[in-house]
């Protein structure tokens, strides 16, 4: 299987990747090189406690001068996974909606390739997408042995492998909305509502109480609400975030089925 | 297998809107089917029902005998199509289309492709966005034909083209259908289609009007008949004849479109005293025009 439509979309968006990429390379890089100045301050872990909401919203909840805290209040948190669903929801909301507002959908979908397969071969490119920014991140972490900030490479393998899921899941979200309306911003704006919800749930339930039981129904609390660099991502949280992916994946191909393609 | 295209009572609702309705006609293998139509009047959503892209309403479709909705990859891969708007990826070169589509065929041999880029002196090397409208429908010409497809359908397909380049299209059709191949050709140029069509259908508002050869339309058609006199006439002599409609009137010159036979005009214009006759038969254009607005003739016609 060669595959050529995935090549195809990656080729069209090799640029912004290269771009966003390089973005969180640099900003957690500087993350990391700033942990030494931060670590003896005791004071910033003021911050967030009493459950402070303001700084659990922007994803800051624990101790803040802990390796793990720093890197969850800093990156994992907040920016890690804002950077890859603008990625995964972009070209989820591209890849068929999108396509098909530019007309170049036709030019795809007029060749011999079943629908079904086009959305396979699109979401593995969504896959692949997601994976540049989670794995420089993941090495500008790695490097962070070189500035006093050690995290078990178990636990930080499994946040990394969270949030790519919890970019998947959202990319897939957007594609099934594409591919049942045909337009790009319902794609992008309802999948945007949906993730910003879901991003509140998870960061305000450490310290919000009615909240709390809530955060269950948030993707974000399957991939990093849940302590995932100190503990690591459990078999059932990333089975939750596999399990939604495929029911997606499932649902766009019955979606793109019925799609009138222009 | 003589039939490439078989619809049946094909029909497509948009909510609301109107798609087509209960469209019906077969299109030969190895002839030249012209679809004409105004703008809107459901040219491209047919074509995209017969490609699969929409899913019809009701009725039946069917390229060589497959079900596009259902054997979309099949018929696919033996069809070419040219949409009407020909929509590429902007950063794309013309060259990464084609390989990408080339690919996609699972096409060994480039050779066709190569002699296609050189006849229509497409540039490969350039993203599309620098290209001109007529460069990039080059590229979209050569994607339709470079795999041989046994069936071509073109959703005007020679827009943008300079007319030396649009006369290399119609050698191309010309050859295509010499090699038993079938071309489905739709287009408000109906110059273009004339000029290679074997049989025509005319749809309007969503339905078929008529289907038939480029000489039967014109056999029936409405020629246009001047008619000059020595002295001023009533128009009305020729306005009460039956299947005479007055185009235009002069002081001594009469211009009238008549259907049917011609000699009860010709006696009357005898009785006048005509002194120049010319007669022009009805091209397509006057008979496209016709159906198009409609007139008491089209009305008759279409019956």
């Amino acid at each position: 299987m060669r595959a050529d439509t995935t090549r195809l979309d990656l080729r069209i968006r090799r640029r912004s990747l290269i771009g966003y990429t390089i973005g969180i390379a640099i900003y957690a890089i500087t993350i990391v090189a700033l942990y030494p100045s931060f670590k003896s301050d005791t004071s910033l872990n003021k911050l967030t406690e009493h459950g402070n909401a303001v700084a659990a919203i922007f994803g800051a909840s624990g101790p803040l001068t802990s390796p793990t805290g720093w890197l969850d209040a800093n990156l994992y948190a907040n920016f890690v996974p804002l950077i890859i669903l603008l990625v995964t929801v972009g070209y989820g909301a591209a890849s068929i909606a999108g396509q098909d507002e530019d007309g170049t959908l036709g030019l795809v979908a007029t060749l011999p390739t079943s629908r079904r397969r086009l959305v396979a071969e699109k979401f593995a490119a969504m896959c692949l997408l997601a994976l540049p920014a989670a794995l420089a991140t993941m090495l500008c972490v790695l490097a962070g042995v070189g500035f006093e900030l050690h995290v078990d490479f178990a636990h930080l393998a499994g946040a990394t492998l969270g949030v790519l899921l919890l970019g998947i899941d959202f990319g897939a979200l957007a594609m099934l909305i594409g591919a049942a309306t045909g337009s790009r911003g319902t794609a992008l704006g309802t999948t945007a509502a949906i993730a910003a919800a879901a991003y509140i749930i998870s960061s305000l339930s450490p310290v919000v109480s009615w909240i709390h039981p809530l955060r269950y129904a948030s993707p974000f609390f399957y991939a990093v609400g849940d302590s995932q660099l100190a503990n690591g991502i459990s078999a059932g949280s990333a089975g939750a975030l596999v399990g939604l992916a495929a029911l997606l994946a499932i649902a766009s191909n019955r979606a793109f089925r019925r799609l009138d393609i222009h | 297998m003589t039939t490439a295209i078989s619809v049946e009572g094909l029909t497509r609702c948009f909510g609301g809107r109107r798609g087509v309705t209960d469209v019906t006609f077969e299109v030969n293998v190895g002839e030249v089917f012209g679809f004409l139509g105004p703008n809107g009047a459901g040219k491209s959503t047919t074509i995209r029902l017969l490609l699969g892209l929409y899913p019809p309403t009701s009725g039946r479709t069917r390229i060589f005998d497959l079900d596009p909705t259902i054997d979309a990859v099949k018929v696919l891969g033996r069809v070419g199509y040219v949409p009407g708007e020909l929509a590429l990826y902007p950063r794309l070169t013309g060259g990464q289309h084609l390989d990408y589509a080339a690919q996609v065929r699972g096409m060994a041999d480039h050779a066709y492709r190569d002699e296609l880029v050189a006849r229509f002196q497409a540039d490969l090397d350039r993203p599309v966005r620098a290209l001109s409208k007529g460069n990039r429908q080059k590229i979209g010409l050569v994607l339709a034909f470079m795999h041989r497809p046994d069936l071509l359908v073109l959703d005007e397909p020679t827009s943008g083209l300079d007319p030396l380049l649009q006369d290399e299209f119609v050698h191309l059709v010309h050859e295509t259908v010499a090699e038993g191949r079938t071309v489905f050709l739709s287009s408000h140029e109906l110059n273009e289609v004339q000029r290679v069509v074997d049989r025509v259908t005319i749809i309007k508002d969503g339905r078929i009007v008529v289907t038939d050869t480029v000489e039967g339309l014109r056999s029936t058609a409405p020629r246009t008949i001047e008619l000059r006199f020595a002295h001023p006439v009533d128009p009305a002599r020729f306005a009460g004849l039956t299947g005479v409609r007055v185009l235009h009137q002069e002081t001594d010159r009469l211009t009238l479109s008549v259907t049917g036979p011609v000699a009860p005009l010709l006696s009357a214009a005898g009785e006048l005293e005509a002194v120049d006759v010319t007669a022009r038969r009805a091209d397509l254009d006057e008979l496209f025009l016709a159906f198009y607005r409609n007139t008491p003739e089209t009305a008759a016609h279409a019956s």
